[in-house]
């Protein structure tokens, strides 16, 4: 099997279909841990519709459907920020708000669309195997931005993520860090759209974190896990798909569940909680 | 006579038609113990979050001296530790106790720099002043409440600040964490010469090292003044709209229901 799977890796579309795949776990599940932490699932839900919406209206206007995803993203992102700083809207309705309304703007652009519904439609699931260079090399930006961000911005980072009101009234540019972080996320849900498609991202943005969650207090290591459980998943899935013919997107969705599943099952934190409720 | 640190010349701040706070004048002066006291809904968090920048407001703030809005300069908001009523974060939260504090000096350590040998020296020292230092290393999620609030006294000690913001900080605690926490704030007051407003509705718990009393009713100043005329029995029952009687025995206060 194993044999199958490296003749298979001979050929640059799997070669790159691989390195797309890996490089999408790494980046999601980077994000993934703000998305957890903040306890905002529906970031990334949002996000994947807004790029989805700006790609179908991209396709519509003959504009490249990476570039109008992005722009969309980053509208989103910076309608995102001020709104969750009011203090009079809930940061989950709002996400909820935007979600539905991005989601219409989407099937909107969908229903005008006559000729390329296919093409519309792939960015749901996305293409591993007719990626170009350039897609890959966007795809190693958008994973290099959270990769030298995250280390450098450690522990204002801790700060935010612990308590954004606190951080900023300790001096930490609280609101600079979160706007950074949507950002960023914005350009890997686009960047990835083509790629692995909007469910799949969706599901890489929430699920390794969430892993993560159930196995350490260390955020150090919790970074760690995550990208282990989102690469890991990306991976996985993609032999599993390989070899039983199974649909790549599902496989990885999949793959990231279960280890999520084991995860909990095994979490030393929830033994622990459950020992001190007792 | 005290430099004034906080200068409030006229804040107002609305939500839709309701009226929070309507303050046309406050003063505080470096060293005070300031006790804003008041029942729910006076404007006494408001108030805090106003000083703390938390609160757009109309009408004028003075910081140090400075022009100060919701935004402002790190400096200034540096000078100044907050307190918040509870730590609120999910309990799986993966931050140890003295990473919690540390968080508190990440601001003041500046960016691109990481915490040096004497941060973390400090912030074993302030476990220490709250004598948690043997819960230094454990998860913050699985502390009690009392043993979070003094996390979260000590993260805000580490910044350094020249004003202590606490909100209603032994809220939820049982009757011997809240004395205990009482006592240190009293502590931390006489031996640092921060400047402090406490903001509490239990008048019960009314730190008895307060220099000045703010009494708040929906969002205006009932008054502003001596400790002991505020506690008086007329004012308070008038504040709380309810019968009650303030007396002093052994040197501290008490106040029960008439």
């Amino acid at each position: 099997m194993a044999d199958g799977l490296i003749e298979a890796l001979r050929y640059p579309p799997m070669q790159k279909a691989a390195l797309a795949c890996i490089l999408c776990g790494a980046s999601c599940s980077m994000l993934s841990v703000f998305v957890v932490l903040m306890r905002m699932p529906l970031i990334g839900v949002s996000m994947s519709h807004a790029a989805f919406a700006g790609a179908v209206f991209g396709m519509l206007f003959r504009a490249n459907p990476f570039v109008s995803g992005l722009v969309a993203c980053l509208l989103t992102a910076a309608a995102l920020g001020p709104l969750s700083d009011r203090s009079d809207l809930a940061p989950e309705n709002i996400l909820g708000i935007m979600f539905s309304f991005l989601t219409g703007l989407a099937f909107l652009g969908m229903g005008i669309l006559t000729r390329t519904k296919a093409d519309a439609l792939n960015l749901m699931w996305g293409n591993l195997l007719t990626l170009a260079n350039r897609d890959v090399a966007i795809l190693v930006a958008v994973t290099a931005a959270p990769a030298v961000f995250i280390p450098v911005f450690f522990k204002e980072i801790r700060a935010v993520l612990f308590n954004r009101r606190l951080a900023v009234s300790s001096g930490v540019p609280g609101k600079g860090i979160y706007y950074a972080l949507l950002f960023m996320s914005g350009a890997v849900v686009s960047a990835n759209l083509a790629s692995v498609g909007g469910l799949l991202i969706f599901a890489l943005l929430v699920q390794p974190g969430a892993t993560a969650l159930q196995l350490t207090y260390n955020l150090k290591i919790f970074f760690v896990i995550s990208i282990a459980a989102g690469v890991g998943a990306c991976v996985v899935g993609l032999a599993v798909s390989y070899y039983f013919d199974l649909p790549s997107g599902a496989s990885v969705v999949l793959a990231a569940t279960t280890i999520f599943a084991v995860s909990y099952a095994l979490s030393p934190k929830r033994r622990r909680a459950g020992k001190t409720t007792r | 006579m005290s430099e004034t640190v906080v200068d409030i010349l006229g804040a107002i701040v609305k939500r839709g038609a309701n009226v929070l706070l309507d303050v046309p004048a406050l003063e505080i002066r470096r060293g005070e113990f300031v006790g804003v006291i008041g029942p729910n809904g006076a404007g006494k968090t408001t108030l805090l979050n106003v000083i703390a920048g938390f609160e757009r407001f109309e009408g004028k703030l003075r910081l140090f001296g400075r022009d100060a809005g919701m935004k402002r300069a790190r400096a200034t908001r540096l000078r100044i530790g907050y307190v918040p009523q509870y730590l609120n974060f999910d309990p799986a939260f993966p931050i140890l106790a003295r990473e919690a504090v540390m968080t508190g000096a990440a601001g003041r350590i500046g960016l691109f720099r990481s915490p040096g040998r004497e941060e973390c020296a400090k912030g074993v020292r302030l476990l220490e002043m709250m004598r948690i230092e043997h819960l230094a290393a454990r998860p913050l999620g699985s502390l009690s409440g009392g043993e979070r609030q003094k996390i979260s006294l000590a993260r805000a000690l580490i910044q350094e600040p020249e004003i202590l913001l606490l909100d209603e900080p032994t809220a939820g605690l049982d009757i011997a964490v809240q004395k205990e926490f009482l006592a240190l704030i009293r502590e931390i007051h006489r031996s640092q010469g921060l400047t402090v407003l406490y903001v509490t509705h239990d008048f019960n718990m009314i730190p008895n090292s307060m220099t000045r009393a703010l009494l708040l009713m929906k969002g205006e100043i009932a008054y502003d003044g001596r400790v002991a005329e505020a506690l008086s029995s007329a004012r308070l029952s008038s504040l709380f709209g309810s019968s009650l009687e303030s007396f002093e025995r052994n040197g501290a206060r008490f106040i029960s229901h008439g």
